[in-house]
């Protein structure tokens, strides 16, 4: 998967680059929108991202330019200014996604994977598996070693939601909207508490242990290898 | 910035002063020099008619002597002492019978011919003005056509009366033109004092002294709404700029405990060779307290916004009991951790932002969590009183003093001081509850007793049509 990003502040750009490179990405970097609107009409991309305020031109005119092109990658941009103007001007230039810096990082790349899976139209399973655990979307029923597990609803919308996304870290704000569709950033450690539960159901009596912290990012499920 | 500068108030009002009085004036001698001209007139004809009867009188009394020899005699002497009268007397035969020595009539003082009419005025052949009438004689004689008489008198003293009467009219005009400008100019400059007065006191005024107002006793009646709207726009901005300041001073003292942390700590660590498990830990901590952080700039950009009403909440109908079920549902874990005995009942719909009113009512719902003690209870009452509706959330836990309640709702507010951030909590969130309550026309309010503190969040009800 190749990923551009255009951004023009030296930091930033260099450590977007590492961390969607360790993520598995192949990325190109451009420092300003002329670059930025030439790589991404002449070589393929999967997705860019694009900082807003860019010198030579703005990051809304290279959104233009690979529109108009018929390039239909997904575009995710990144703004300082979090006002709506900002947002509803992006998104009708036909961006797919954004973020307001600052931002945290594994909600990039949480938000980068979600916008590359739109794409490709995976077959949806019926039953989702990590090492011996399993999870019947039809039947609603979870099971590890053979053993059922009842969890809550709101559980088994948890653990479907790391299955799914098994090997990447999901920061708390995004599990807190996905599944409880609270949009704002709670100040209280409720997820904590909700995967410590979650965790005491489905890891605590076996191995090997498949949620895990990533301490100052958020959780991942992932069979160890 | 520049205005567009319109003429002075003050040469405006002269201007106009002087223009309607000289108007006035200029009406009122036009007027009279018009009644003056008529009386002129009016006298002249009641002279000449009085004349003509007596020339009448002694041309009848002329033929009964004679064949009238004696006509110029008695004319003569009836016309003695009349300054620029003339007489012309004409007999029936046409022949001239009298005409006095500075008669001045029309074609050389011919008589009139049959049809012929003398005209009203006249000029002469010493450019001088006549006015004059025609009349006839009768003789007396049977069968004998009468005499035909004209009379004129000069209008030279009329003309020179009408001349210096109307030069001494524009003289006054002029002067009056003068006077009363001068005196507009005073009683505009006069009138405008308290406008200066305003000017002076406004110039004053400067970001430091925003509290300064204009007083509104000695400004007349007509300046007095200026004044108001003047005193209230300065209401305004001083709100405006005080928010601003503690705004500003608000970052500063926030962000400073965290950011200096986050310093100390990455500098410990640097300065000696450490452990990868070490350096994971600190940048661990470290992105922790990052995000703490800008969670805290996202909050404080939300309130700013708010205070200068862009936050604009979008207006659907929200059933607010579904959505704090489900919000329960997220806290569940929480409650049951610290077994807190929950009780939820009410129905209610309202107008508004739904998620805008799930952060106001999480906000309130995560605040109490936090301060009831375990074992503790949480009570949530969803009433329709009247026009509004309101959210009621009380929780057991210590009573809060009195004097705290009203600045719960103020951004960074902390009851105990000298308690420090314990990790969570940004202390914005009652401040951002009350700033979606007030864009969404509703109130918050907060009271504490025995024991158990109830927040109240107060909305509009949705209006049934």
């Amino acid at each position: 998967m190749r990923i551009l990003v255009v951004e023009d502040e030296p930091k930033t750009g260099d450590y977007l680059k590492q961390g969607l490179a360790e993520a598995g990405f192949m990325v190109d970097l451009a420092r300003d929108g002329l670059d930025g609107l030439h790589l991404a009409l002449t070589e393929a991309y999967d997705l860019a991202v694009l900082d807003v305020m860019l010198p030579g031109i703005e990051g809304w005119q290279v959104l233009q330019g690979i529109r108009k092109a018929g390039k239909d990658m997904p575009v995710l941009f990144l703004t300082a200014r979090d006002s709506v103007d900002d947002r509803v001007k992006g998104l009708e230039l036909g961006a797919d996604d954004y973020l307001v810096k600052p931002f945290a990082f594994s909600e990039l790349l949480a938000r980068v994977r979600t916008l590359l899976r739109r794409g490709s139209k995976t077959k949806e399973a019926d039953v989702l598996r990590a090492a011996d655990l399993e999870l019947d979307l039809m039947r609603r029923r979870v099971t590890r070693g053979g053993k059922k597990i009842d969890l809550t609803s709101k559980e088994f919308s948890l653990l479907e939601l790391l299955l799914r996304r098994q090997g990447e870290v999901l920061p708390r704000s995004l599990i807190a909207s996905q599944v409880w569709d609270m949009n704002f950033d709670s100040d209280t450690n409720v997820i904590e508490v909700a995967i410590r539960r979650l965790r005491a159901k489905v890891d605590d009596s076996f191995e090997p242990k498949l949620i895990h912290t990533a301490r100052g990012m958020g959780y991942v499920l992932e069979a160890a290898e | 910035m520049m205005l567009r500068r319109g003429k002075s108030l003050t040469a405006r009002l002269t201007l106009l002063f002087a223009i309607v009085s000289s108007c006035v004036l200029l009406i009122l001698g036009l007027v009279i020099a018009e009644l003056v001209e008529r009386h002129f007139e009016d006298m002249d004809l009641e002279l000449l008619e009085g004349k003509l009867e007596l020339i009448q009188h002694a041309v009848l009394s002329a033929r009964t002597e004679g064949n009238f020899d004696n006509l110029p005699a008695q004319l003569d002497a009836a016309l003695v002492g009349h300054h620029g009268l003339a007489v012309g007397v004409w007999g029936p035969d046409g022949k001239r019978l009298f005409l006095s020595e500075e008669a001045e009539f029309p074609e050389n003082n011919a008589p009139l011919k049959p049809g012929q009419v003398l005209p009203k005025t006249w000029k002469g052949h010493d450019e001088q003005h006549y006015r004059g009438i025609s009349g006839q004689a009768p003789t007396g004689v049977q069968g004998e056509p009468p005499a035909m008489v004209l009379l004129s008198t000069s209008l030279t003293h009329h003309d020179h009366f009408m001349q210096s009467f109307r030069l001494t009219m524009w003289a006054v005009v002029s002067l009056a033109a003068l006077v009363s400008g001068f005196l507009g100019w005073i009683a505009a400059s006069r009138g405008l004092a308290p406008l200066r007065n305003i000017v002076r006191r406004a110039s004053d005024i400067t970001a430091n002294s925003l509290d300064q107002r204009i007083e509104a006793g000695e400004i007349p009646l007509e300046l007095a709404e200026v004044v108001s709207t003047l005193n209230d726009m300065l209401g305004r901005l001083k709100e405006s700029f005080d928010r601003l300041s503690d705004f500003s001073s608000d970052i500063a003292h926030e962000l400073r405990t965290p950011v200096s942390n986050l310093l100390t700590q990455t500098q410990v660590m640097l300065s000696k060779v450490r452990s990868i498990d070490e350096y994971q830990d600190v940048l661990a901590s470290n992105s922790e307290e990052l995000e703490r952080l800008s969670r805290t700039i996202a909050d404080m950009l939300f309130l700013a916004k708010a205070d200068n009403h862009l936050i604009v909440p979008t207006q659907e109908p929200v059933d607010l009991e579904a959505e704090i079920s489900s919000m329960l549902e997220f806290y569940e874990p929480l409650i049951e951790e610290k077994q807190l005995q929950l009780t939820f009942h009410g129905h209610a719909e309202v107008d508004g932002d739904r998620l805008m009113l799930r952060r106001a009512v999480g906000n309130l719902l995560s605040n109490a969590i936090r301060h009831t003690p375990e074992h503790g209870f949480i009570n949530i009452a969803l009433e329709l009183d009247g026009e509004k509706v309101s959210i009621r959330i009380k929780n057991s836990g210590e009573t809060i003093p009195s004097e705290h309640l009203p600045r719960l709702f103020d951004r960074f507010y902390r009851v105990d001081s000298s308690r420090q951030r314990t990790g969570e909590g940004s202390g914005l969130g009652l401040a951002i509850t009350k700033s979606i309550a007030l864009a969404h026309n509703g109130s918050v309010s907060v009271s504490s007793t025995d024991g158990a503190t109830s927040f109240s969040l107060r909305l509009p009800a949705r209006r049934s049509f």
